[in-house]
């Protein structure tokens, strides 16, 4: 049976996704965001659009996509992110 | 020898409550996550709870002067510190907590208002004996998941709290035996368990920012 996953740990996932593992320069597709963080292209597309609207994402458009990226204030989201997983972590929660 | 220890139990409750609600309210309001802001009432709560009881010791020593803490007090006192623990297990999704049956809803609080203040102590003693090893069963369970060491100290601690809780309670059957003494010093101990993991988490260059509250 697959993993439980929270809201709060799939935006963990697509920004670590946008922040380490991508694809090129100019970003990630959603294509490539939807294989990485495992979820359907309905769901990441409203969160996506959340994460941009929140300015922890940067979109771009590069060969007639669209691509994202981390920002700075994405990244420091994800910086707490990762603390505070390990802060709820240790008394056996999920964030 | 009892005094001095109960002043520093709540004392370290206090400060360890406190520190452990910050920490959780930082997370809060940088991840929205609804995880931590349970975990925010559920120490707040306990950080509460032994403030109160404190409180008691001290209105005691300097202004009262009776001998013996003021048994209002201290029941305030741990019926906050079991809200605390129940925000601890409710965060481990309880779901049948309470009676499903609006009889047993409506009649369960009934036997609250028909006891004293001594008698309420030691319900709540035992209900925040359940809560505590539900929540050390579960911290423990999730290791197995996360392989997360600190899990292991926060469950040692929930356990400690919890047993300290049943030594404490039983302590009334022998008034004048060392359990009490005994209860505290496993509590404190409990305590300083739950603070060891939490303390390695860094914090550093971690800022609040209101717009991360809408996600």
């Amino acid at each position: 049976m697959g993993e439980y996953r929270t809201q709060m740990k799939i935006i963990g996932d697509i920004l670590s996704t946008t922040r380490d593992d991508l694809q090129d320069e100019d970003g990630a597709t959603v294509t490539y965001l939807i294989r990485k963080a495992n979820i359907s292209h309905s769901r990441i597309s409203t969160i996506l659009k959340t994460l941009v609207s929140q300015g922890l994402l940067e979109r771009g458009d590069s060969q007639g996509s669209n691509r994202y990226k981390i920002s700075q204030s994405g990244r420091e989201f994800l910086q707490a992110y990762n603390s505070f997983t390990k802060f709820a972590d240790n008394f056996g929660l999920n964030i | 020898m009892e005094f001095l220890l109960e002043n520093i139990l709540n004392l370290v409750g206090f400060l360890v409550g406190l520190a452990i609600g910050i920490m959780a309210y930082i997370g809060f309001r940088n991840t929205g996550s609804p995880t931590l802001f349970r975990l925010t009432i559920a120490f707040s709560s306990i950080s509460l709870g032994f403030f109160v009881i404190w409180s008691g010791y001290m209105l005691e020593d300097f202004v009262i002067k009776s001998g013996t803490i003021e048994r209002g007090i201290q029941t305030v006192g741990i019926v906050i510190q079991t809200i605390g623990y129940f925000f601890i297990a409710f965060s481990h999704s309880i779901k049948s907590f309470f009676p499903k049956s609006n009889y047993f809803r409506s009649v369960g609080i009934l036997p609250l208002f028909l006891v004293s203040t001594v008698q309420l102590e030691h319900i709540f003693r035992s209900i925040s004996f359940i809560l505590l090893v539900y929540g050390a069963i579960e911290t423990m369970l999730s290791y197995r998941d996360n392989k997360n060491k600190g899990a292991i100290s926060v469950a040692i601690g929930l356990t400690l709290l919890a047993f300290g809780e049943f030594l404490g309670w039983y302590s009334f059957v022998f008034p004048e035996s060392i359990l009490y003494t005994i209860s505290m010093v496993i509590k404190i101990g409990g305590l300083i368990a739950l603070f060891i993991p939490v303390s390695k988490i860094p914090l550093k260059r971690i800022k609040f920012d209101d717009d991360l509250d809408k996600i």
